[in-house]
């Protein structure tokens, strides 16, 4: 604005063909899967089916922990996994021949399930008589933790082979989490890995979790996780 | 590297927007991303630059503001700032879900949020208006 000093100033606009715009919105970029999730859990809820997302690093022990704990619960009530993998169907082949339904939610590339492939998995299974479905998640203890799936608890599996500081590493994973699996606790010693100081860690984080030991191997714990899975 | 969907999302969004309003340019997307979710500006940042190219968006300052964590106790009602681990041996401060005061489970409050909050842009008026 410039002009002869007339006493005030004439404000002046030129006129352009280009503008800027300022758009104010408040978009969530979480929200398009946080509904599906809400979509996926009215499906469980409808039926009466509660599901649990397995999350924890690759070779903590989620597959071996959702066998073991479909020996024990498919006599007594309908169990059904989802695996989900990058690439590989190694998981599912594990599984296979519990005789359960089983999806095998391939990722390609992507991180960490989401709402949406869960969704679909669904889809591919009869969902009458079904009481429990395990869904084992990526091996990543970052990535999952963003994209709820539409389960009613979330479950972390560590491993003591995984070393003394898993929890510190990854804190934000079990801050959604409900029950904590420490795994492969017959290796503890050899490990020079305390349970005690996992389980601290744990709790320091977040109170109210539930931690269970377990050896997978020697299936020491797993009755209890059963248990823990069906009350949440 | 949930920054690469997130980073997909956002192009998602704003795209949809140019097109609505007829944008020619994109200047400009303002993000609020909580404490307590685990998204990683830097990386978020490279990701969205890495998949604007010939674009509407190609060039556009991706501004990040972080959003503080905020807990509530339904033991004793506190409601404010979480605790801190302190010697997580983190570089990073991480929130707990420890009450600051009775040390029982708190929820968390706030700080999830991971959002386009504003966009930026020109529009070419002309057509705009035809």
């Amino acid at each position: 604005m410039s002009g002869p000093r007339t006493g005030f100033m004439i404000p002046t606009i030129e006129a352009h063909p280009e503008e800027i715009y300022d758009i104010e919105l408040e978009q969530s970029l979480l929200e398009a899967n946080a509904k599906l999730a809400r979509e996926n859990r009215a499906v469980l809820d409808r039926h009466g089916i509660t599901a649990i997302d397995f999350m924890g690093a690759i070779g903590s022990g989620k597959t071996t922990l959702i066998t073991r704990l479909v020996e024990r619960l498919k006599d007594r009530i309908g169990v059904a996994v989802f695996n989900g993998d990058a690439t590989t169907s190694a998981d599912a082949d594990a599984i296979a021949n519990q005789n359960v339904p089983i999806v095998q939610i391939a990722t390609v590339n992507g991180c960490h399930l989401d709402a949406n492939l869960v969704g679909k998995a669904l889809q591919k299974i009869d969902l009458e008589k079904l009481r429990l479905i395990c869904i084992e998640n990526i091996g990543n203890l970052i990535c999952p933790a963003e994209f709820p799936l539409g389960s009613k608890a979330r479950v972390v599996v560590i491993s003591v082979t995984e070393g003394p500081w898993m929890v510190r590493k990854h804190p934000h994973m079990f801050l959604g989490a409900q029950v904590v699996v420490i795994n492969k606790t017959d290796l503890a010693e050899v490990m020079g890995v305390s349970i005690e100081e996992l389980t601290r860690d744990v709790h320091t984080l977040k109170p109210d979790i539930k931690v269970i030991p377990t050896s997978c191997k020697t299936g020491a714990g797993v009755d209890e996780v059963a248990a823990a899975l069906l009350e949440v | 590297m949930h920054e690469f969907s997130i980073a997909s999302s956002i192009v998602e969004n704003v795209l949809e927007l140019a097109e609505r309003e007829r944008a020619v340019k994109v200047l400009e997307v303002r993000l609020v991303i909580g404490e307590f979710t685990q998204i990683e500006g830097d990386q978020l940042r490279f990701c969205f630059e890495s998949i604007v190219h010939g674009t509407p968006l190609e060039g556009a300052a991706l501004e990040i503001e972080t959003s503080d964590a905020g807990v509530r106790c339904p033991h004793c009602g506190y409601a404010g700032p979480p605790k801190y681990w302190d010697g997580a041996l983190s570089s990073a401060l991480v929130p707990t879900l420890q009450c600051p005061e009775c040390g029982k489970a708190a929820e968390p409050a706030e700080g999830h949020e991971c959002a386009i909050k504003a966009v930026k842009f020109t529009r070419d008026e002309e057509e705009a208006m035809a």
